[in-house]
């Protein structure tokens, strides 16, 4: 399985990264960690990712205006949002523009490693 | 402008406690709060979120070095830089003021956060007397400063 990481925070970028590695989510080979959304479908574009975990509040493209050009880019992508914005209202409007989880920050390392076993499990992108 | 509830304030309280605890396990202990007067005293790690739309004023989250090493390493971080801990207290200024949009609305817009090591100085309150609540986390001081209005 090939995993993007986009957040404007490198501490979590590297958190998300070490979760999904060290997870039970099998092999999983992180193909990018991207700052903003405008670096998320430059990576996109070239690696291809199954799964895209994906911050909202982000310089110069945020996550809501992001994934939706990132699904015309990898229609198959699952995107996991990961957001501070916790509010039911943002998280319906990701969900609507194609996200298939929504996690809300803070998360601890099991909601981490669940809400990507839930996404993976339902695509069938496990190896 | 229309003054910001006590309840209102609540969820900040919360969102302090839920980010530790799901952080790293520990809990804080909120050891006070209180309507800041003058200066308010600051560490020497510094998070703000400028908040807009409905509200507007900033979160500030200020924490000393040795407790944001600690978070980072019980997250299994183990690049301790400068610009990782200045993310570190940036990110949480973030999550605090992101979640707030669960009781404020979503009509709460919230700034990516800047950050600073070292004093911030005196910048203009938007409230006459900004909220400030201080916490300890595993035995170490740090503050959140609420400055918050509410449009109309």
């Amino acid at each position: 399985m090939k995993l993007l990481a986009v957040d404007d925070s490198n501490i979590v970028r590297s958190r998300i990264a070490r979760l999904a590695q060290g997870g039970p989510l099998g092999p999983v080979q992180i193909v990018g960690l991207a700052r903003n959304g405008v670096e998320a479908l430059r990576v996109a574009r070239a690696a291809q990712p199954d799964v895209v975990t994906m911050d909202l509040t982000m310089p110069e493209m945020d996550g809501l205006a992001c994934i939706p050009e990132l699904l015309r880019i990898v229609p198959r992508a699952s995107v996991l949002v990961i957001s501070a914005l916790s509010d039911k209202s943002t998280a319906i409007r990701a969900l609507k523009l194609g996200a298939r989880g929504f996690l809300p920050k803070p998360f601890t390392d099991e909601q981490l490693q669940l809400a990507l076993l839930s996404l993976v499990d339902r695509k069938g992108h496990r190896a | 402008m229309s003054r910001l509830q006590e309840t209102d304030l609540r969820i900040f309280v919360d969102a302090v406690r839920r980010y530790f605890e799901a952080s790293s396990r520990i809990a804080p202990e909120i050891t006070s709060a209180f309507l800041g007067t003058g200066d308010v005293p600051e560490h020497e790690f510094n998070g703000v979120v400028a908040l807009s739309g409905r509200y507007h004023g900033q979160v500030t989250v200020s924490l000393p070095q040795r407790p944001l090493c600690e978070l980072l390493l019980l997250q299994r971080e183990t690049n301790l830089s400068e610009s990782n801990l200045l993310d570190a207290v940036g990110e949480i200024a973030n999550t605090l003021a992101g979640n707030a949009r669960q009781s404020l609305g979503d009509e709460l817009e919230i700034s990516v956060p800047t950050t600073r090591r070292g004093r911030l100085g005196s910048p203009p309150h938007t409230r006459h007397l900004p909220y400030v609540i201080t916490l300890r986390w595993n035995t170490y001081p740090g503050l959140v400063c609420v400055d918050v209005e509410k449009k109309g």
